[in-house]
């Protein structure tokens, strides 16, 4: 294991592939702050790029996106009660009560420090990981991948907020829109309304619509606060020793259920930090300090994304199976650099496995010492009006997508899952389920196939295989949990406060 | 479906999401109904999407009935019409021109157009500020990128 962490250094060491690492995590954190434009939105863009690269750079520069933003999502968050990305949205909750108090100085050493801790957590977690759940993963078979997609999807739809009939419904859309395009195993069109459809819809196309054009839409007559003109001192940035060590338990609490949830297939960060933020109101002796700027409630959601960033990447490395939308993306890459993610990446492309993995360790590094220094670059970025900035994302997204398959079509698409997009958040559907649905669908189908195909159609393989048997044990648990939770919240609005 | 949902105005208007959702599934199954489904044991490739559609069309009624029952549900929110018409006709133009007139004059309509979208757009503002993201634009897609697309109608 450090072994094969070392060769993942020295293939990060390299120079080049350090100066892409610092690209990816400087954009990350940079498209982290302003609101508007998230991860998925950055990584869509930036997919047809990849192409020109190697698959390891890539992915380097790819997931650098990702968990850079969870860094640069907060600082909107503190300054204007804007999240960034939205795994942020509670750090409003604590961050921006202090910079109202002027002391944003120190809620964003804080903030930094609890994400660069939960990282690096999340980063050895991964590490320690990774070789037990490639073994396990060699052993899956249809029926394991099947019952472990449907996990995910179940996992997707039935934790965290709003309605889950609607996520679920989401999901199941998703799937519907991966089927279009010819059948993997017959080769059998379907839904081929048009030909250009005959390769199915484009990944590219459905997420830059779903999140990028639909939340132009959403803001482009929206006129929202510009940054404050703020000056900080570093001397009111580092905190007292009492607020450190009041923050110690937090974060590595935070850390804890960072991880877990970001492991877990269906649910990432932005869950991960609403579930960190629930619990440590539960464990604090002093709940009542929560929503006026208290630091421990900012510390552990904070840690939590930023666990959950990296942890998220242990299903997607050893099984293929992505956790969240970002995920599906990231995968999506994979592929189409000629990667099939799975079991066999790290036994096949060692460099590729572990130089990713061993660049998240850099990357938090270098985070975190780009975070604070630079903090009047960042605040200087949320004083561009959105109104600049809408009309070269615009420019971007169709560029971008136009130059992926040099299809006009497919731009087309993108408006039309933009204003989908726009109308279904309109009516309260999300649209990260569908992006999950889209992407696992396919693989849900061609498994549970494979699984009828050998065992002749018979529904106990999937009990009497011990993995799938956990898997299907732990998809029941998650239902019953879903339908006992909503009864319960349900008695307890209707019942009169005592 | 069409006639119980609109006795009320205000049912109507509540089912209108979990309606379109029903629609879908019941486009979906029409399209899909002649696809080879196979058995069990050797799907066709119409056994999934058809157990997909009538998943949606089940899950459209139970969001239908759950809409219409809730008591107090929040209303959908107001469509932003200016932001919408344009940033469609932006993108739109882009795709109707990037294949006649190249990339560097699309990129311009796309960025002039879609900031209209906001109100206190002015047209010599439009103008320069279109310039200059055309620019960036060019030098990032065509000179640092090297996209494999022209950047005028040769």
């Amino acid at each position: 294991m450090i072994d094969q962490f070392l060769l993942g250094l020295s293939v990060v060491m390299q120079p080049q592939i350090l100066m892409y690492a610092f690209i990816g995590v400087f954009i990350g954190q940079l498209i982290g702050v302003l609101p508007g434009i998230g991860a998925i939105t950055a990584i869509s863009l930036l997919l047809p790029v990849t192409f020109y690269l190697d698959a390891t750079t890539s992915m380097i520069i790819l997931a650098g996106i990702y968990y850079g933003s969870q860094y640069g999502g907060s600082i909107a968050s503190i300054l204007l009660n804007l999240p960034g990305t939205p795994s942020s949205v509670v750090t409003c909750l604590e961050g921006y009560p202090l910079s109202q108090d002027n002391r944003a100085g120190l809620a964003l050493f804080v903030a930094a420090f609890s994400s660069f801790v939960g990282g690096m957590i999340g980063v050895a977690i991964l590490v320690l990981a990774a070789i037990p759940m490639t073994l396990i993963a060699l052993r899956f078979g249809a029926p394991e991948y099947a019952m472990l997609v449907i996990l995910g999807l179940l996992a997707a739809s039935l934790i965290g907020t709003g309605s889950q009939l609607r996520s679920f419904a989401m999901v199941v859309l998703g799937i519907a829109l991966g089927l279009v395009g010819a059948d993997q195993t017959t080769g059998y069109y379907r839904f081929v309304a048009m030909p250009e459809l005959a390769d199915g819809i484009s990944l590219v196309s459905l997420a830059m619509g779903l999140f990028g054009v639909s939340e132009i839409i959403r803001n482009a007559a929206n006129k929202r606060p510009s940054g404050p003109a703020l000056s900080i001192r570093m001397r009111d940035v580092i905190p007292t020793r009492k607020q450190a060590r009041s923050l110690v338990f937090p974060i590595l609490r935070g850390s804890g259920f960072g991880s877990f949830f970001g492991a877990l297939p269906g649910t990432g960060a932005a869950i991960a930090s609403f579930m960190a933020y629930a619990m440590e109101k539960r464990f604090s002796r002093t709940p009542e300090k929560f929503g006026t700027g208290h630091l421990p409630g900012l510390a552990a959601p904070e840690s939590a994304n930023n666990a959950a960033a990296q942890t998220g990447f242990i299903p997607t490395l050893t099984l293929g199976i992505p956790g969240d939308a970002v995920m599906a993306l990231i995968i999506g890459a994979l592929i189409l650099n000629g990667i099939i993610p799975g079991p066999r990446l790290m036994v096949d492309q060692p460099e590729l496995f572990w130089g990713v993995i061993a660049s998240f360790f850099v990357g938090n590094i270098i985070l975190l010492l780009i975070n604070v220094p630079l903090i009047r670059l960042w605040v200087l970025l949320l004083r561009i009006p959105y109104q600049k900035l809408y009309p070269v994302i615009i420019v971007m997204i169709c560029v971008g997508v136009y130059s992926h398959r040099t299809s006009v079509t497919d731009v087309v698409l993108t408006l039309a899952f933009g204003v989908l997009g726009y109308l279904m958040k309109n009516y309260r559907f999300e649209p990260a389920p569908v992006l999950l649905g889209f992407v696992l669908g396919p693989l849900l189908e061609d498994n549970f196939r494979r699984a009828m195909l050998i065992y002749r159609g018979d529904f106990t393989i999937f009990l009497t295989r011990p993995i799938s048997a956990i898997l299907v044990t732990c998809s029941v648990a998650l239902v019953v949990f879903a339908i006992w939770s909503s009864i319960s919240a349900r008695r307890k609005t209707v019942r009169p406060p005592s | 479906m069409q006639g119980t949902e609109q006795d009320q105005p205000s049912i109507a208007k509540r089912s209108v999401s979990g309606g379109v959702l029903l629609a879908i599934g019941l486009i979906m199954l029409a399209v899909a109904w002649e696809y080879p489904v196979g058995r069990l044991t050797q799907m066709g490739p119409g056994f999934i999407p058809r157990v997909i559609g009538f998943a949606i069309c089940a899950m459209a009624i139970a969001i239908i009935v759950s809409d219409v029952m809730a008591p107090a549900l929040p209303q959908a929110r107001k469509i932003q019409w200016r932001g919408l018409v344009f940033v469609s006709a932006g993108i739109l133009i882009f795709a109707a021109f990037v294949d006649v007139v190249g990339l560097v004059p699309s990129m311009f309509l796309a960025v002039a157009v879609s900031m209209f979208a906001d109100d206190d757009a002015r047209p010599l503002n439009v103008l320069i500020y279109a310039s200059l993201a055309t620019l960036g634009g060019w030098l990032l897609f065509l000179v640092a990128l090297e996209l494999p697309i022209p950047a005028f109608w040769r």
